[in-house]
């Protein structure tokens, strides 16, 4: 993205010329992939042409100007079906703009279209019965899932088909995408960004946050979109700091802490190689790399999904009374479930949901950042429903589950970006986790490491 | 709170009615594994010593 604004400014290239170029890519690749589900060629192209008007009559809106993006189809856009990926909301036409959308037009960037996604944005496959399941372009013939929930971010930006995306995140759904589809994904701090006008999946996990092939481009989008929202009362007033100065490239002394025991020690011996190595990379670049582990962590699966059920199932209780046929099944399955939820588990949740906050808290204390994998495992065959792990076999949707959820419960800045590949061609996910607040770190790291690798630079041959 | 316990149709069917949902036989039995495994998880929650540590009100927001 910053490449491509930098030679839209410079009238290297025309907007409506990069628009057209993704619709082509899009009507290429898409019937395949899967990644859209609405397409929006001729608004796309009318606001190419007026970012263009702009530029030859010397006006600039900045970095993004005329860049083309895709949200995932949960974000509310004014005059466009917003879906959720849902039969239920399968003709709901907003009549405004979510925050974030608005302030990404307001900064230039022109919108393609939308993204599918695991249904409601409950799953972290990426499936959906609806509109069909995203592929993921390192694996589409064989038929992997790309990761979800933002399955269609995932893979719309690791086959070129939008340089970025916003994608949304309660328990892993932009850092399980961007792991199994080879790109760079941020959830910023609970609060950092609005969620007005997003549709919700539990309130106090969900976090906005940006897909794009590098942690350059992280920053940039971050930097459109942060900030107080009236319109959001969660939304912090600290002052947006300038991400992309952040970037210096430099990490001496950066003081990281290899998360072991339930993050890379669990992992498969692909992905626990990879992240180990790319801490080593990070330690040759000046970093000071030690080890660390979280007792508390063994409990946030039950948790988690205590507190995810149950906001879930008060959001979707009208519907899941009136209209429970017209959910696909496994997303109706997990809804049902919060009916078995009484208040009590949720406060003991919440109890361990302080522990484990307070606990990340103490170990970014004595440091700077924490190193993780950002999925234990590489992406799954549509339909696997078993694995086996580092410390035994899971059920796939925990393990895909398994080091992201962590810090929707904490609310700590994590940053999902490609450290490595299998023999056999698929991504690894490294996860780069913050304090509270200093995504500026967060995205130093990760573009430190981009710096002195090419993960993130590789693209699926497929696409 | 539920205790550990074999989930039964009934008793699915009762907490499903609490909640004000009524869900058919072959729905209640569909989920019945899944409500076994998180009713099971919730048992080993139970015995966390928690007893004085101050729940997550409010996340952290300046």
């Amino acid at each position: 993205m910053a490449d491509l604004g930098r030679m839209i400014a410079t009238k290297q290239v025309s907007p409506v010329e990069v628009v057209q170029t993704h619709l082509d890519r899009i009507a290429a690749l898409d019937p395949k992939l899967r990644a859209f589900i609405t397409i929006c060629p001729d608004a796309a192209l009318e606001s190419a042409r007026a970012a263009e008007a702009d530029l030859v009559a010397g006006r600039t809106l900045g970095p993004l100007h005329g860049v083309p993006w895709a949200p995932k189809e949960l974000y509310s856009t004014k005059n466009i079906r917003t879906t959720g990926g849902s039969k239920i909301l399968a003709d709901s036409v907003p009549a405004d703009d979510a925050t974030v959308v608005a302030r990404l037009a307001r900064a230039g960037a022109v919108l393609l279209g939308k993204l599918n996604m695991h249904e409601f944005a409950y799953g972290p496959e990426g499936l959906n019965a609806h509109y069909g399941d995203t592929r993921n372009p390192w694996s589409a013939d064989t038929h992997r899932v790309a990761g979800g929930s933002s399955s269609g971010s995932g893979a719309a930006v690791a086959a070129g088909l939008a340089p970025g995306s916003l994608g949304s995140d309660t328990g892993g759904s932009i850092r399980i995408p961007a792991s199994l589809c080879g790109i760079t994904g941020l959830k910023p701090t609970y609060g950092r960004v609005s969620r007005a006008g997003v549709l919700p999946l539990a309130w106090s996990m969900d976090h906005v946050g940006p897909m794009t092939r590098s942690a350059r481009d992280c920053a940039l989008m971050l930097g459109a979109i942060a900030g107080y929202d009236p319109a959001d009362p969660t939304t912090s007033v600290l002052p947006v700091p300038d991400y992309g100065a952040a970037l210096t490239g430099d990490v001496k002394g950066l003081r990281v802490g290899l998360l072991r025991a339930h993050f890379t020690d669990a992992a498969t011996p692909d992905v626990r190689a990879a992240v180990e190595s790319a801490a080593k990379a990070l330690e040759g670049a000046g970093a000071v790399v030690d080890e660390v582990s979280l007792t508390h962590v063994a409990h946030v699966a039950t948790a988690s999904a205590v507190i995810v059920a149950s906001e879930a199932l008060a959001y979707h209780a009208t519907w899941m009374r009136t209209r429970a046929q017209d959910y696909q099944p496994d997303v109706r399955e997990r809804l049902r479930l919060g009916a078995f939820v009484t208040g009590a588990h949720y406060v003991r949740s919440q109890q361990i949901r302080a522990l484990l906050t307070r606990e990340v808290d103490e170990a970014l204390a004595r440091r700077d950042v924490l190193l993780a994998p950002a999925t234990p495992l590489v992406a799954p065959v549509l339909g696997e429903r078993e694995t086996t792990l580092g410390d035994g076999p899971s059920d796939v949707r925990a393990a895909l589950l398994r080091c992201t959820r962590p810090f929707n419960f904490s609310g700590h800045p994590a940053c999902a970006a490609p450290c490595g590949f299998t023999a056999g061609g698929l991504p690894i996910g490294l996860q780069v986790v913050g304090r509270p607040f200093d995504e500026a770190t967060v995205l130093r790291a990760v573009d430190a490491y981009q710096r002195i690798t090419d993960w993130h630079a590789r693209r699926p041959t497929a696409a | 709170m539920l205790a550990r316990m074999e989930i039964s149709a009934d008793s699915l069917r009762r907490t499903a009615a609490l909640a004000g949902f009524a869900w058919t036989d072959a729905e209640l039995e569909a989920i019945r594994p899944a409500v076994q495994r998180l009713v099971e998880s919730l048992a080993e929650l139970e015995r966390l010593p928690l007893g004085a540590v101050e729940p997550t009100t409010q996340y952290r927001v300046l």
